[in-house]
């Protein structure tokens, strides 16, 4: 074999290696898109001035709560992935289910007992359709949630591979953030 | 009296989260480092966390794992301190390995199998095509998680300083390829 041969061949080789690299990448990463948007809301939060204080994940579902000591308020965030494989991913995209829900410490006991009344209505009508506001109160700690279903594309939040577009995750979480706030604000007097 | 539980109950989960607190600050640093967070995987007392490195041309990727020890309840907390074991472990990938890199990576397993990552050595560890470089420290979580941004620097420094060794202890084990994949 001569030594043009050779160098073509050995070519050829590392060609099949690399595109075969790259698809083993792409599969990889198809796994990996909810856990990277999760570090991207917890570095975000946590440069906001948010403290991490709750974090639970098994790969695919995901919980992470913050605390923010000034204005003894609290984020919670549930992440369930929908398009864990790649062939889901590329035909309906990187669906996931996002929980936001944000709540503000409450002196009042009657207030919390009023958002634990409350929250036995929402477990009535629990449901995981878009927009559905529900509440929750926690007696022990003197916090009242209001809760959001979301349904997402991941990909929307990617500006390239293993890159976050930070700017649109804070602005789209803040938002959402806003919107509770103002409904425990109105809604219950909070 | 019901507001003084309240409070106590407050305080208390602000300090049984602080490993996760710790978590979070690991996060943003690695983040600000530009190795983005691709795996979580949490249970009660200890946390693990993988990070991709896009733009590093030696590690494939970098795992910390945080896992409490002391500190849960008041009492420890006031004597002995939250005290956590943090492991790093750095990876060097080898996209293509030929069957001679196995009788090499016995000898060097082999050479490692005394080394204690806890008494502040480096332990090496091959995986078929990877190389793993494993550091245990224990640390203070209530140092890490200090205010006024000293925490937040020291645990900065930290991690630099701790993957820039795991870099050295890697680097004659990086077979450059004609292609790189991250993550």
């Amino acid at each position: 074999m001569d030594q043009q041969t050779v160098e073509q061949n050995e070519a050829i080789f590392v060609d099949l290696v690399a595109s075969s690299w790259r698809r083993h990448s792409e599969m990889v990463r198809a796994t990996q898109t909810d856990d990277l948007l999760l570090g991207a809301m917890i570095a975000s939060g946590v440069g906001q001035g948010w403290s991490l204080i709750d974090l639970g994940s098994d790969g695919r579902t995901h919980l992470i709560r913050f605390d923010h000591a000034a204005s003894q308020s609290r984020m919670v965030i549930a992440i369930d992935s929908l398009a864990e494989d790649l062939q889901t991913a590329k035909v309906l995209g990187r669906l996931a289910r996002v929980t936001v829900g944000y709540g503000r410490r409450v002196d009042n006991l009657g207030t919390v007992f009023q958002a634990v009344k409350t929250e036995i209505k929402s477990a009535i009508i629990a449901s995981d359709e878009p927009g559905v506001i529900t509440v929750d109160g926690d007696l022990s700690t003197g916090y009242v949630y209001a809760t959001v279903p979301l349904l997402l594309d991941l990909d929307e939040y990617l500006s390239g591979p293993l890159q976050v577009d930070y700017p649109k995750l804070s602005a789209h979480v803040g938002a959402v953030v806003h919107s509770l706030n103002k409904y425990l604000t109105g809604r219950l007097a909070v | 009296m019901l507001k003084k539980l309240v409070d106590f109950a407050n305080k208390r989960e602000m300090r049984e989260s602080r490993d996760e607190m710790v978590v979070g600050e690991i996060v943003l640093a690695m983040a600000q480092l530009g190795m983005p967070a691709i795996r979580f995987v949490a249970t009660a007392g200890q946390q693990n966390v993988r990070f991709a490195t896009p733009a590093d041309p030696l590690l494939h990727s970098v795992a910390v794992t945080l896992d409490r020890k002391t500190g849960g309840g008041a009492i420890s907390d006031a004597v002995v301190g939250s005290k956590a074991v943090l492991t790093v472990v750095a990876e060097v990938k080898n996209y293509l390995a030929d069957p001679d890199d196995l009788v090499h990576m016995w000898r060097t397993d082999f050479a490692n199998i005394t080394r204690m990552p806890l008494l502040g050595q480096v332990k090496l560890d091959h995986q078929l095509n990877s190389v793993l470089a494993t550091k245990k420290l224990i640390t203070e979580l209530n140092e890490l998680v200090a205010e006024g941004g000293a925490g937040r620097a020291q645990l900065t420094q930290l991690l630099h300083a701790t993957l820039d060794e795991l870099r050295g202890h890697l680097a004659p084990y990086k077979r450059q390829s004609p292609f790189e994949i991250d993550g």
